[in-house]
């Protein structure tokens, strides 16, 4: 589904990303762990076209090699994101934020509105009713016509998973989907995470920091550490994998010790 | 007051379930008479006052969908105007196009115009777009000032009024149909584009651009393509600027000053809400209008009004009865909805 070779981004002198190969299999959850500052936002970044990787990197999405290609254009082939600070378009409608997301399947062109034809506004009710459905699944329906500013922290959360849902994709990155939620609203997160891949038959990366959330969900799992790539496997095998733990946790604690910390 | 709104609004929502156009045939038929109606009670004064608001609603509304749904602040919109007036009274005087055929080419080399006042947009934001514009916008008048065949010192005169058939457009009261026609027309088309994929990507790109990007909106093709349709509103309006009675047109009529005045008008009747650019280009309006005994205190009138209103009310007039409405809607669906639980 996914594969990158090389894939490396310097940032001035600093590399944030240090030629990581990895693989993602259709149809699987993925994890991607690591400190703060281990390169997973930069890894997200890259695949979605918001940066471009450094010369020698490549991406392959899907049988295409989507390294040069821009950030619209990447979205299109069917790649969608969640962010850490969800950049919900707050100004408009709960409705309007997932409509947007549904921007690469609008049945008509950009110019037609002006043409004030019928085709449009049967195509918009078509559009609408779809993305009610969707707000309704997510339990947001109610909240179609207030501002996205006005939702509680959870609910926005919520909307930025929808407007991610909205753009039907193939592959879904979330970046820190937990991050900020109490351990019942994370379960309850993970649950909607699960259901909706196999409603849309989904391929899911998943950044996060509650290592819990990605050791009972996840497939695989890929550990980063100061832009490298240091383990990659089974959840069990990243579990005992000396140098995970010791990026996590320093190399002064002892195995046992840092394995209970560590498995929580 | 706001009931009342609630009311309207709601009545509004009603007659369009009978027909979508029906609320919008009705405007236009109460809008009708009006230059008869200033005539008896004020004079004929007042339906030049009436076209010249038709116009800035056409501007503010065009400026509204680039400044307000897209998030571009431009300052080079004025320039588009006079792009637009000129070329169409050019066209019409020195190679006799009748106004049906000058106004639409002109439209047309305006929306060209747009898409250099864009092209900034690019790569620049806020503050330095808004210089990048207010440069373009104003060589454009200078441009005008200093070329004969443009008009220059004297201004372009004797343009043509536009006709059908037999009846001419030449009178305060008959140019008022055409100009009201086609800013009610502009209203509506502008709405049309705001409930699209098209508007809804503008918006998206004002909110966050990555974000827009992210869901697979093309980003520089979109602001540019905000430019052009405004451009082609301002282009629009200058064209029926130039061949409004008395048909005559001097660069002084494209200054900054004007452009602070269409800025105003956007801000008060708040940034990215339609009604709102249309309240407040009427507003405007009359108010520059009523104080033309103060001249050289305008500017610092406006001025400081702009402050206070992004201080105080960045919404401005439209903003804020739009969330009102809103919010009364949505405190109303919940207390039903606890009326049907008890």
């Amino acid at each position: 589904m996914l594969e990158t070779k090389n894939l490396s981004k310097k940032f001035g002198g600093l590399r944030a990303l240090w030629d990581v190969n990895t693989k993602i299999e259709q149809g699987t959850i993925h994890g991607l762990i690591g400190p703060n500052g281990s390169g997973k936002s930069t890894f997200f970044n890259l695949i979605t076209g918001i940066y471009q990787p450094d010369l020698g990197s490549h991406i392959n999405f899907a049988g295409q090699d989507i390294t040069t290609r821009s950030a619209h254009q990447i979205a299109e082939l069917g790649v969608s994101r969640t962010f850490q600070l969800l950049r919900l378009f707050l100004d408009m409608t709960v409705l309007e934020n997932v409509m947007v997301g549904y921007h690469c399947h609008s049945p008509y062109g950009i110019l037609s509105p002006i043409f004030l034809g019928t085709k449009v506004r049967k195509a918009e009710n078509i559009i609408r009713e779809e993305m009610i459905e969707l707000l309704e699944f997510l339990g947001l329906a109610e909240f179609a016509d207030i501002p996205a500013s006005e939702l509680s922290g959870g609910q926005k959360k919520l909307l930025s998973l929808g407007r991610a849902i909205a753009m039907k994709p193939k592959l879904l990155l979330l970046d820190e989907p937990g991050a900020g939620l109490s351990p019942v609203n994370i379960d309850n997160l993970m649950d909607t995470i699960l259901t909706l891949k196999e409603r849309y038959k989904l391929t899911v990366i998943v950044v996060e920091h509650v290592l819990k959330l990605v050791m009972n969900t996840c497939e695989r799992i890929t550990v980063l550490d100061h832009g490298k790539k240091i383990a990659e496997g089974t959840p069990e095998e990243v579990k005992g994998n000396r140098s995970v733990v010791e990026a996590y946790l320093g190399k002064e604690m002892a195995d046992e010790e840092i394995r209970r910390v560590f498995t929580g | 007051m706001i009931e009342l709104l609630v009311r309207i609004n709601n009545s509004i929502y009603n007659l369009s379930r009978v027909h979508r156009l029906l609320p919008w045939l009705i405007a236009y038929l109460v809008l009708l008479p009006l230059p008869k109606l200033l005539e008896f009670v004020l004079s004929d004064y007042y339906i030049d006052l009436a076209n010249r608001a038709c116009l800035f609603i056409l501007l503010c509304v065009g400026l509204n969908i680039v400044k307000g749904f897209c998030g571009q602040v431009t300052v080079g919109h004025i320039g588009l105007y006079a792009i637009g007036a000129v070329s169409s009274a050019l066209l019409a005087i020195n190679y006799g196009l009748s106004f049906w055929v000058s106004a639409p080419l002109a439209v047309l080399i305006t929306g060209f115009a747009g898409i250099i006042v864009g092209l900034p947009s690019v790569r620049l934001e806020g503050a330095y777009l808004a210089l990048a514009t207010l440069g373009l916008g104003e060589s454009v008048r200078i441009m005008i000032a200093v070329t004969p065949a443009l008009g220059s010192s004297t201004g372009i005169m004797l343009i043509p009024a536009p006709a059908i058939g037999d009846f001419v457009f030449d009178s305060f009261e008959r140019y008022y149909y055409l100009v009201m026609t086609l800013a009610v027309l502009g209203i509506y088309l502008s709405f049309a584009i705001l409930r699209s994929t098209t508007g809804r990507a503008f918006q998206a790109i004002r909110e966050d651009p990555i974000a827009a990007a992210v869901v697979g909106i093309n980003v520089t093709m979109y602001k540019l393509l905000a430019f052009v349709i405004s451009a082609l509103y301002a282009g629009l309006a200058g064209a029926l600027f130039a061949h409004m009675p008395p048909g005559y047109l001097h660069h002084n009529n494209f200054t900054i000053i004007e452009m602070v005045t269409l800025l105003l008008m956007v801000v008060l009747g708040g940034i990215g809400n339609i009604w709102g650019g249309v309240i407040g280009a009427i507003v405007v309006t009359i108010i520059y209008d009523q104080t033309k005994d103060y001249y050289f205190y305008q500017p610092l009138i406006f001025g400081i009004t702009m402050v206070l209103l992004v201080v105080f009310m960045p919404r401005g007039i439209g903003g804020l009865l739009g969330r009102m409405i809103v919010k009364k809607k949505f405190i109303k669906n919940h207390e039903d909805k606890v009326i049907d639980f008890a």
